[in-house]
């Protein structure tokens, strides 16, 4: 089922950054070529001198949300601005929610779980969207430095598939002691300030900032740009160094041209990613050279900005709008002597010319790249689509519990007893070689785990070409680690090995690297509804190559119970709750197989208020229901048991189904992960007869927001 | 085999997590990045932590940190030679 593949323009623009707030003062500001980055003093440091950074001087409004989210709302409100509609989706990218807040509660000992209420990265994009009165879908994703890159490719995605008309997206991240002292231990910091592709460069400088840009498939009626396409792809090589020879940039970089079906004389300037440290802008060079001529005007406003971490890449993409409307090629602040080694042509003072068609790069930790054609409004191209929203055939399956692997997991469940608790970490690593995972804490293990055993239950010697993780917290021993020793040992002692392992898409990295991953690589984080969102991401990524082999992914998602932080974090988790973790996932394709198993993602919206007529409409209507479906596995985060109870009430009310009703958190514990294991759970069931296989399981989820996911043979 | 250098195994086993490896195994002259313990730059900057910590030496400059990672027994000279910890 083909169709047209729909255009897609920016109709607004909001950015917040060391360069200014607004359009015109970040023009005015790059027009200057001069570098803002100076001593820190957003927070305090015993640490002497402050190392340079990139921070903004006054976020306008009072508020007492997290500086990462009130980056976010300033740049979505600008974005906003003159529109009165809702957007029918808010994309984030950010890889810091509210950790700035949480290191000084920390700090100060605070044990109050409330205080921690804005800690989770998906809380940023539920508060924008809360701020532009968005109710469809708040998605978060975080892949590092490329976070903000890959929140517009996923808009992209679903507007020119038709799900959505109106998509808020874009990233933000605030300056806090994580990223600060992290980069530091790993010696990526440049004394100086960061000087892109100079000779003597010797690093980057962390920033903050937000950029977010409405998008729509209705041509506004002055659009300040289009987006044309975008390609994504992982180096499968390190966890923090990217590829020296730039061959997964490379990818990503073509694989945007061709996304936007462009010759690479198509592009008329490259805003690189351009770091400042010496291997990324090496690699980058190489990269750019083996796509693009020689003489293509390239530049890296990092020098002037430093480097916004998951805000970069949006921020970026605002500024090629810039390029775009004004003719205008921004420098590359800092870079005095171009490093001849790299072999590109750094434009070296701001220049006016024509500028129709620009690429930005976005490289990441766990080998994340995301490249975005952006191009004038006039240029015109039709493309067409595969179909969004379709099953996803499951080749392979796996779940963890606190009882064991995917067997232990499931005879518990089938004899009816809890599969709760905290699987001893052998158990957890079991299968994996161990001199590889020595560096890795327990998410990360569990993901792994997960990944391997998926991979063996599909029968398939190849391994999938893509990975989607959904996480609700990411690596939270490492954030513990890191932030315990920088404390105890007065911010002198960070440990680089937890700062590389702490960033939320550190083991969708690992598992691409072990598994030659080489495509798409997305992590997902929202809260109870991670999963669900890595099934999103998936079902939007994996459409281009509907029928090549290469259209296949690990879909899977993974929380770690963290004695310190889990009761802290998750409003589902008191003190006195009995830790729980685990994580399951699947192996699929978007290549329909008959006979085989097969799940959807149905539907996914915020829940407003307990009336069910949405969602039985996502899922076809009354009467279809009550002839197609078998089992219900519903999911019911305790910290909304009564608002959650009463939704499947009027649910199973209105549609009349008096079938089984499985509450999966019974079995699985409370994590944020439980509905990837319902997710097994439900394939077990049809797999092994327990339930009439001709009917369909839907495993539903009711709190913060309402999802459903339906299982079925094909 | 002197006792800093046989200290520094037991560190090495205990914060790279080379939890299969005795430290009657590491060979102090072979070579410690890319060598058959599986080291790289990550683990490397963990051990500039650690030399740092315990012996207050500081490697901050990748010429230099290449020559005194290269091996094991080069690691314990560098820091025999600067540590104000050490009484030589």
């Amino acid at each position: 089922m083909n169709g047209n593949r729909k255009a897609v323009y920016i109709a607004g623009i909001g950015i917040i950054s060391p360069l200014g707030c607004g359009l015109d003062a970040t023009e005015l500001a790059l027009r200057k070529n001069n570098s803002v980055i100076a001593p820190l003093n957003v927070f305090t440091t015993k640490q002497s001198p402050a190392l340079p950074v990139g921070q903004i001087r006054e976020i306008p409004g009072i508020s007492s949300l997290p500086r990462t989210h009130q980056l976010g709302i300033v740049a979505a409100k600008q974005a906003m601005e003159g529109y009165a509609l809702a957007p029918d989706a808010v994309i984030i990218g950010t890889t810091t929610g509210g950790i700035l807040t949480t290191e000084g509660l920390l700090a100060s000992g605070e044990k109050n779980s409330e205080k921690y209420s804005r800690h989770g990265l998906t809380t940023v994009a539920e508060e924008i969207a809360q701020q532009v009165g968005c109710s469809g879908q708040a998605l978060t994703v975080s892949t590092a430095c490329s976070s903000g890159t890959v929140a517009i490719s996923m808009a992209l995605k679903m507007l020119q598939s038709g799900q959505a008309e109106w998509v808020l997206a874009g990233g933000t991240d605030s300056l806090c002691r994580l990223t600060y002292f992290g980069f530091h231990s790993l010696q990526l910091v440049d004394p100086e300030g960061s000087k892109p592709f100079d000779v003597n460069r010797k690093g980057m400088s962390v920033a903050e900032g937000a950029a977010l840009l409405l998008l729509t498939t209705e041509k506004p009626q002055h659009p300040l740009g289009r987006i044309l396409g975008s390609g994504l792809s992982c180096d499968a090589h390190h966890p923090a160094a990217p590829h020296p020879e730039g061959k997964g940039a490379a990818s990503a970089m073509l694989k945007a041209l061709n996304n936007s079906r462009l010759e690479p004389a198509d592009i008329d300037y490259i805003n690189l990613h351009g770091t400042g440290t010496p291997d990324n802008d090496l690699a980058e060079s190489k990269a750019v050279r083996s796509v693009f001529h020689n003489s293509l005007p390239v530049s890296s406003i990092k020098g002037a900005t430093g480097h916004g971490l998951a805000a970069s890449g949006a921020i970026e993409s605002a500024i090629a709008a810039i390029c775009l409307q004004k003719d205008f090629l921004p420098a590359n602040t800092g870079c005095r002597e171009p490093d001849p080694d790299c072999k590109v042509s750094p434009v070296l003072q701001p220049e006016n010319q024509p500028v129709a068609a620009v690429l930005s790069n976005s490289f990441g930790f766990g080998g994340n790249n995301a490249c975005l054609v952006i191009s004038k409004t006039d240029c015109s191209h039709v493309h067409v689509s595969g179909n969004r929203n379709a099953p996803l055939t499951i080749l392979g399956k796996a779940c963890m519990t606190g009882v064991g692997h995917t067997k232990e997991s499931m005879a518990a469940f089938l004899g009816k007893e809890t599969m709760a608790g905290i699987l001893d970490l052998k158990t957890v690593s079991d299968k994996l070689p161990a001199r590889k995972v020595r560096r890795l804490k327990r998410f990360s293990r569990i993901a792994l785990a997960l990944a391997a055993a998926a991979h063996e239950d599909s029968g398939r010697e190849q391994a999938p070409h893509s990975v989607f993780m959904g996480s609700g917290w990411g690596a939270l021993s490492e954030t513990y680690d890191f932030l315990d020793k920088l404390q105890k040992s007065n911010e002198q002692f960070p440990s680089p090995i937890d700062f590389v392992g702490s960033v939320h898409n550190s083991a969708a990295g690992q598992i691409a690297i072990m598994h030659k991953a080489t495509g798409a690589n997305i992590t997902s984080s929202g809260g109870d509804y991670s999963f669900e969102q890595a099934l999103l991401a998936a079902d939007s990524f994996l459409e281009m190559d509907a029928d090549k082999e290469s259209a296949s992914a690990f879909v899977l998602a993974a929380d770690e119970g963290h004695p310190q932080f889990s009761p802290l974090f998750d409003p589902s988790i008191e003190p006195a709750t009995p830790l729980a973790d685990g994580g399951g996932g699947f192996y699929l394709c978007k290549k329909a197989m008959p006979g085989k198993l097969s799940v959807r993602l149905c539907h996914y919206e915020e829940q407003t208020d307990t009336s069910p007529e949405s969602l039985i409409a996502a899922l076809g209507g009354k009467d279809t229901l009550q002839l197609n479906c078998g089992t219900i596995l519903a999911g019911i985060p305790a910290a909304w048991s009564s608002v959650g109870e009463e939704y499947l009430k009027n649910f199973t009310k209105a549609s009349g189904l008096d079938i089984p009703i499985i509450h999966y958190r019974k079995f699985t514990g409370e994590f944020a992960s439980a509905s990837a294991v319902a997710a097994v759970m439900a394939v077990y069931l049809l797999e092994t007869g327990e339930v009439n296989p001709d009917k369909k399981i839907l495993v539903l989820g009711f709190g913060k927001n309402v999802t459903a996911m339906e299982f079925a043979c094909q | 085999m002197d006792d800093l250098t046989e200290k520094l195994k037991i560190k090495l086993i205990e914060i790279l997590n080379l939890s299969d490896v005795t430290p009657e195994e590491i060979d102090a002259n072979a070579q410690l990045v890319g060598g058959d313990l599986g080291i790289d730059s990550i683990d490397v900057l963990e051990m500039v932590v650690m030399v740092e910590k315990d012996y207050g030496v500081v490697i901050n400059n990748k010429e230099i940190g290449e020559k005194v990672f290269s091996t094991l027994a080069a690691l314990a000279d560098y820091i025999r030679k600067n540590s104000p910890n050490l009484s030589s």
